[in-house]
């Protein structure tokens, strides 16, 4: 899942490229949201106060048609376009990442029958959480919600981070929404993340720009990539005992992973293996080359939504409340009315600060950081005594 | 150094009300030829642009340029604390960590001091070109301000019609619609109830409402304000100070294309 460590790395190096706002600021923008992550995330967080997913009278779950629906709501009352991209098959480098899950689950699995002769219904209750997959049906019935709420959906050919990376690259939409972290490799000009959080969490939305991200690192694409994959991506393993830190300094050191593999292994005393036959190239050509559809043959229309069928499925199949429904129809209506706001960019344009002012927040952001890290030392120090 | 007297707190207390609720964290830039501050809201269509001349001041010296990064719900508080008709200086020393803020009554010998924390904000800044409008529109302050409110009611945009010498404000909601015909107007005893619209070419633009209800909160600070339009680009909107003025710019909404 993701990039390990790369929203730290990105908060304490560039942390510039990252802003919070509320979701109100970004009325008018037209959003690309990694669905299948999003299923998943609804199907763990939906819950029933005594913890059981919430079920319509066959007793199948709903908790993902919830989710997408209020959550879509949320987003479509605060002015928001969203477009929801669904994963297609897994890139086969992935088989390691998901035997592991799998293994994972299979554990949890064990887990909860030993639990339940002993354990609390707490404890049986995590371990059922990390049980959650997210079925064909289940994709195939959010969709079916999203096409009747006149919400438009892709389905990517491979990775759905890469094709809302690329629908955002292209200018389809502003930007690409995942709480993937290596939604930044494919380059999206906009990474958004806590989008589809519960209102209820009160979690500002994090923007994070990649152009300051690799401006503020001193890296291209390549570098970039080649850092995600060092610190430890979907594809492939780490070089063992390469943290963050670390990792960073090898990147900016040696420039790419042929160069650090090739300093490690003519260095017989360096502490670190490389991996036997690390498929670090193949990952990176995933990255920087991944199977997506082409963003600009992909329309994106937001319609009325089907009234009838909507409350047909939602109420009568589901058994969701027809008032609540209607409600959220009345929504998604206004929604679409009315033009949009425009913004400023683009008007005028901005003063590039002096040489002067830019060497002077580059100081007073080292002073502090120096500063941070002497208190760092004192409070370290005080402990030892 | 920066020492700067108003001769009334007063307006110093009108501009930040004005500014306060569209934008929080802002630098003001001390020059000796005044203070200026710009600031874009964080949904990036609204852009606040203030200059306080040197002479809005009684005294004014500012040897150095000067950047005073304030919170402004902060300072508002602060600048609450004096009475309106006291004097208020500004004072900070040439690389700030503070600004000093002292009320003095004029009648009592009573001299209040509050000093604000400064901030590191790190903010863009634009450069505003100056712009060919098709049209100009002069109008009382509170005038204006009661047609934002008023049509508020309806809707969340107001349209702003500009044809040959009449300005149409109008919006239509879900209740119904409204909307108030304004036409050039000339009161020679009173100048400033007048009403003043030269036009180029015809207008008809929309704004949200909730954008000009932010902009109507500077209504106190001048008697007239001038709404200078064109198609497509930010509309301006102007309320002239003592020494200054206090300028929003505000990006228009627009049909979708698709």
């Amino acid at each position: 899942m993701g990039i390990k460590g790369l929203n730290r790395l990105i908060a304490d190096n560039a942390p510039t490229a990252i802003r919070a706002a509320e979701i109100k600021s970004f009325f008018g923008r037209k959003v690309a949201i990694h669905a299948s992550m999003c299923l998943y995330q609804f199907l763990i967080a939906v819950r029933q106060q005594d913890g059981q997913q919430l079920t319509n009278e066959d007793g199948q779950t709903t908790s993902h048609l919830m989710g997408m629906f209020y959550r879509t709501l949320r987003m479509v009352d605060n002015g928001i376009k969203p477009c929801y991209v669904f994963d297609g098959k897994p890139p086969l480098m992935k088989g390691g990442e998901l035997e592991k899950r799998t293994a994972k689950r299979e554990h949890a699995s064990k887990q909860i029958e030993e639990l339940k002769e002993a354990g609390t219904l707490e404890e049986v209750g995590k371990f059922e959480r990390r049980l959650v997959r997210v079925t064909k049906e289940q994709n195939d019935e959010a969709k079916h919600l999203l096409s009747l709420m006149g919400i438009p959906y892709v389905e990517a050919p491979c990775e759905a981070e890469a094709q809302c990376a690329a629908l955002a690259k292209a200018g389809k939409v502003f930007a690409a929404a995942s709480e993937d972290m290596d939604t930044l490799c494919f380059e999206t000009p906009y990474l958004l993340r806590n989008l589809t959080f519960s209102e209820a969490r009160k979690l500002p939305i994090n923007e994070i720009k990649y152009e300051t991200v690799a401006e503020e690192l001193g890296m291209d694409r390549a570098m970039f990539v080649d850092l995600c994959i060092l610190l430890g991506c979907d594809y492939c393993e780490t070089i063992r005992g390469v943290g963050p830190v670390t990792a960073l300094k090898l990147i900016k050191e040696h420039g790419s992973l042929e160069a650090i593999v090739e300093a490690i292994e003519s260095n017989p005393k360096s502490k670190y293996v490389v991996p036997e036959d690390w498929p670090y190239k193949q990952a990176r050509e995933l990255f920087l080359n991944p199977e997506v559809k082409d963003a600009s043959e992909i329309e994106l229309k937001w319609s009325e939504p089907n009234e009838e069928k909507l409350i047909e499925y939602m109420v009568q199949r589901n058994g969701f409340s027809e008032e609540r429904i209607k409600a959220g129809i009345e929504k998604l209506k206004k929604g679409l009315k009315g033009g949009v706001q425009g913004r400023l960019d683009g008007f005028f344009s901005v003063i590039p600060k002096t040489k002067e002012q830019l060497e002077a927040a580059k100081k007073k952001r080292s002073d502090s950081s120096a500063a941070s890290k002497n208190k760092k030392a004192k409070s370290a120090a005080k402990k030892r005594k | 150094m920066l020492e700067g007297k108003f001769d009334e707190a007063s307006l110093l207390k009108k501009i930040i009300d004005a500014i306060k609720d569209c934008v929080q964290l802002c630098n003001f830039n001390c020059t000796e030829k005044g203070i200026t501050l710009q600031a874009v809201d964080d949904s990036r269509v609204l852009l606040v642009s203030l200059l306080i001349g040197e002479e809005a001041f009684t005294d004014y010296r500012c040897d150095r340029n000067i950047t005073l990064g304030v919170d402004l719900s902060s300072f508002s508080k602060m600048i609450k604390c004096g009475n309106n008709e006291d004097f208020l200086t500004l004072i900070a020393e040439d690389s700030p960590d503070t600004v000093l803020v002292v009320f003095e009554d004029k009648n009592r010998e009573r001299i209040s001091e509050y000093s604000l924390k400064l901030m590191d904000i790190d903010n863009e800044f634009l450069k505003i070109d100056d712009m060919d409008y098709d049209s100009v529109i002069t109008m009382p302050a509170g005038e204006f301000a009661k047609i934002v409110r008023d049509l508020k009611n309806l809707s969340e945009s107001l349209g702003i019609l500009v044809t040959k010498d009449t300005v149409k404000f109008l919006s239509e909601g879900d209740i119904g619609s409204g909307s108030v015909v304004v036409k050039p107007f000339t009161d020679l005893e009173k100048p400033e109830n007048s009403v003043k619209v030269s036009l180029k070419k015809p207008v008809n633009l929309t704004f949200g409402l909730k954008y000009l209800s932010d902009i109507i909160k500077a209504t106190n600070l001048a008697e007239s304000v001038t709404i200078k339009i064109a198609d497509k680009v930010p509309a301006l909107f102007e309320y002239k100070l003592p020494s200054g003025y206090l300028r929003f710019y505000l990006a228009p909404k627009f049909d979708e294309e698709e």
